[in-house]
């Protein structure tokens, strides 16, 4: 199966900086693939890249079937750059049209196609309007229009969601689910993983120009679960007269504390899906989860709650990036998003 | 069609309606005429008609004012004679009072050395010196020649004007007027400044606009950069050309039509000799503007690629700008001696023959072998500059922040 991006060993220097580190990923055709990664991670010189905006100073980057970036790879390709920009004195249908025909549209067709989209954004009374005179929403939205407007294979958005407000995100969720049906393909960057969780399949974390690890996401997940965080809920003594509560809670103390069976016990991480956890356990090496549990319950312990715990993106991501980049990530109005605060 | 060409085709079809849609442009198209126009029939009328001057004539020889009165009520002027002994202080406030607009004070002497001076309010009007210096020389020379005892007849015969017409020809050209060719000439080596530097410094203007709205992103991931540059190029040029064109074509029209227009303006034909503007002055004119055009705006366009912000660019062109200048202000050194060598290495140097050889050639200071080498040179250096241009552009255009160094600037260069 071809893909519709390889990215081999991509390096990119400027000056003595080391932006892009040896990044090598593969994007399945079909698929919304993210990369994530903290600001100044590398992310969107290596979207730059593909879109030939740079040229990489090693490696190779395939579009498609074996096209280079280049203009032939550019009429496959849609692009929402993280510089938002459009041209002021343009009308909007004009702007979108204009793009279109760049990227290999007959002048017709891009007509047409406008007023497709325009229609199904809502624009379709702007159409004759100035870009300037529409309101920052509204130019994201055309901003958008320019880069699907030649129904690309591939759809390259740099952090999609800076300076947009919810209304447009659920815009774009639905546009990048349209695409995906259609068999085409999403390439986004994003530093907001709640936001990206609701629409990957595919990740690649990167920091500091290194890829971190990709894959599709559901195996990530699964593989990080497999590590072996369980997490735990007894029976409250308090609740119901259970003349054995006592019992049990010494009961599961003792399995915990077999060394055999599990590494770590510590206070449950707050989990909007954590309710009712007690505890959360890292399994000993060479334990798995089923031994756990007969162990649990061979020793009498009550269960209310057993839970392999499937970590959310957002946790991963930190795992792996580590505190000091989430740190970074949280902090607001950091210099990848300058538009947050700029809303009219 | 080459992809990168029908890019730069689109783009330049974007920079053309942009400007040409304009309230301005339309404008401009059409006032530029009403200019030229303008250029022709004002100084006309500003030379103005001093008939009807009230002038009074103070004579202390006691034998001019009859005569003086007489020749100036020929011209139409309003002379009135008063006392010789009328104090200066006395006209002074009458001309202070509108009363009159000047008085001729003829001194005792005046028929041998002494001088006869003239104070009004229209003294430093040309007409006025020409008129009064013709009609008091005519009457003192013929009181003069009564004075030595010749007869009247004989009189006239003498002092009858000389007329003396310098005309500009190369020995090929048909001979004009000296004044009205390098008029023309000046005109078209104006106009020629103007249209490039407003149309190069458009190209420049534009490039940085597309950095500062942000659009070069998208630009630069949709086409080449060598594209984008070209396309911009082309764009605005054409609408450059346009209006140019509209200009030469009214400007000629107005030529070839001047009498009527001047005579429905009240001017007496004839007064004014202009020599038409004819089509290979025209097709030479559109020629160095467009090479010279491009020549100009690849270095612009250079320039706004090298810079983020309009302030920095004001900054950054200058250069340019004064090489563009330097050029105007070598249009005398042709308007002198069109033949010259001077004139010949400036209106063969790229910098400036855009400007210099139309006028050159209108002065028939130049063959059309000549400017066909002229054209040449601009040609290739053209494509020179064009090249080095799109190298800085292509680095440049998505530098934000610092201006590059010459070093850097060089480094880009041998991307």
């Amino acid at each position: 199966m071809s893909h519709a991006l390889t990215v081999r060993g991509l390096v990119k220097r400027f000056g003595n900086h080391l932006a892009v580190d040896d990044i090598s990923f593969e994007v399945p055709r079909g698929v919304v693939y993210g990369i994530l990664g903290p600001n100044g991670a590398g992310k969107s010189t290596t979207l730059r890249m593909i879109n030939d905006i740079f040229a990489p100073d090693a490696g190779e980057i395939m579009v498609l079937d074996g096209l280079r970036p280049g203009h032939a790879a550019a009429q496959h390709i849609g692009y929402l750059p993280e510089e938002r920009g459009l041209y002021p004195r343009m009308k909007v249908a004009d702007m979108i049209a204009f793009i279109g025909e760049l990227r290999g549209l007959s002048r017709g067709e891009a007509r047409r196609r406008t007023a497709q989209w325009l229609d199904r954004l809502g624009l379709a009374q702007w159409a004759t309007n100035k870009v300037q005179d529409l309101s920052k929403g509204m130019q994201q939205k055309v901003q958008f229009a320019t880069a699907l407007i030649h129904e690309p294979e591939l759809v390259i958005l740099d952090e999609p969601w800076s300076g947009l407000d919810p209304i447009n995100a659920e815009v774009l969720r639905q546009v990048v689910d349209e695409i995906r049906s259609a068999g085409r393909t999403v390439l986004f960057s994003t530093h907001q993983m709640e936001q990206a969780e609701k629409l990957v399949d595919h990740i690649c974390i990167i920091a500091r120009g290194r890829k971190l690890l990709d894959g599709r996401l559901a195996d990530l997940q699964r593989r990080e679960a497999a590590d072996g965080i369980i997490s735990l809920g007894f029976a409250s003594p308090g609740f119901a007269p259970d003349p054995g509560g006592d019992r049990s809670r010494a009961a599961a103390d003792a399995v915990l504390a077999d060394r055999a069976l599990v590494a770590e016990r510590r206070p449950p991480r707050a989990r909007p899906q954590a309710d009712g956890a007690d505890c959360e356990v890292k399994l000993a090496d060479g334990a798995t989860a089923q031994q756990l549990l007969a162990a649990l319950v061979a020793a009498g312990v009550e269960l209310q709650r057993f839970e392999v715990v499937v970590p959310t993106l957002h946790q991963i991501f930190v795992d792996r990036v580590g505190a000091s980049a989430a740190v970074a990530e949280r902090r607001p109005g950091a210099p990848d998003s300058p538009d947050t605060g700029a809303v009219a | 069609m080459r992809p990168g060409l029908r890019d730069a085709l689109v783009i330049a079809r974007r920079e053309f309606a942009e400007r040409a849609r304009s309230k301005w442009f339309l404008a401009m198209t059409l006032l530029g005429p009403l200019g030229i126009i303008a250029m022709l029939v004002v100084p006309a009328l500003l030379i103005g008609n001093p008939a009807g001057t009230r002038v009074e004539i103070v004579d202390r020889t006691g034998v001019l004012a009859e005569p003086l009165a007489a020749a100036l009520t020929a011209v139409r002027w309003k002379p009135a004679i008063i006392a010789p002994d009328t104090p200066d202080a006395e006209e002074m406030a009458r001309i202070r009072d509108r009363k009159i607009n000047g008085f001729l004070t003829v001194p005792a002497d005046a028929l041998d050395s002494g001088t006869i001076v003239y104070r009004g309010d229209n003294g430093s009007s040309q007409i006025v010196e020409v008129t009064l210096r013709e009609v008091v020389r005519a009457v003192v020379q013929a009181r003069r020649g009564a004075r030595a005892g010749i007869a009247d007849g004989q009189i006239a015969e003498i002092i009858r004007p000389v007329r003396v017409d310098p005309q500009q020809t190369n020995g090929k050209t048909e001979a004009t007027t000296g004044v009205a060719s390098s008029l023309i000439g000046y005109a078209i080596a104006y106009l020629l400044l103007l249209v490039i530097m407003v149309y190069a410094v458009a190209v420049l203007r534009s490039v940085v606009q597309e950095k500062t709205s942000r659009v070069m992103e998208l630009m630069i991931a949709t086409v080449k950069p060598r594209s984008l540059m070209a396309g911009k190029i082309l764009g605005v040029g054409g609408a450059g050309l346009v209006q140019f064109a509209v200009w030469l074509v009214m400007a000629a029209l107005t030529l070839a039509y001047r009498d009527q227009i001047l005579g429905a303006l009240g001017v007496p034909a004839g007064k004014v000799a202009l020599p038409s503007l004819t089509f290979d002055v025209i097709a030479i004119a559109l020629g160095f503007f467009l090479l010279g055009y491009f020549f100009y705006a690849s270095m612009y366009a250079a320039v706004g690629a090298m810079v983020s912000t309009e302030q920095d660019a004001q900054q950054v062109q200058t250069p340019v700008t004064l090489l563009l200048l330097i050029g105007f202000a070598s249009v005398t050194s042709v308007s002198g001696d069109p033949r010259g060598v001077t004139a010949a290495i400036v209106s063969d140097l790229p910098f400036w023959s855009p400007l210099l050889m139309p006028m050159r050639y209108v002065l028939g200071g130049a063959t059309p072998v000549d400017v066909v080498i002229s054209l040449a040179i601009l040609a290739v250096s053209t494509v020179v500059i064009a090249r080095a241009a799109a190298k800085i552009y292509r680095v440049g255009v998505l530098m934000y922040g610092k201006r590059p160094t010459v070093q850097e600037l060089l480094r880009w260069l041998r991307y």
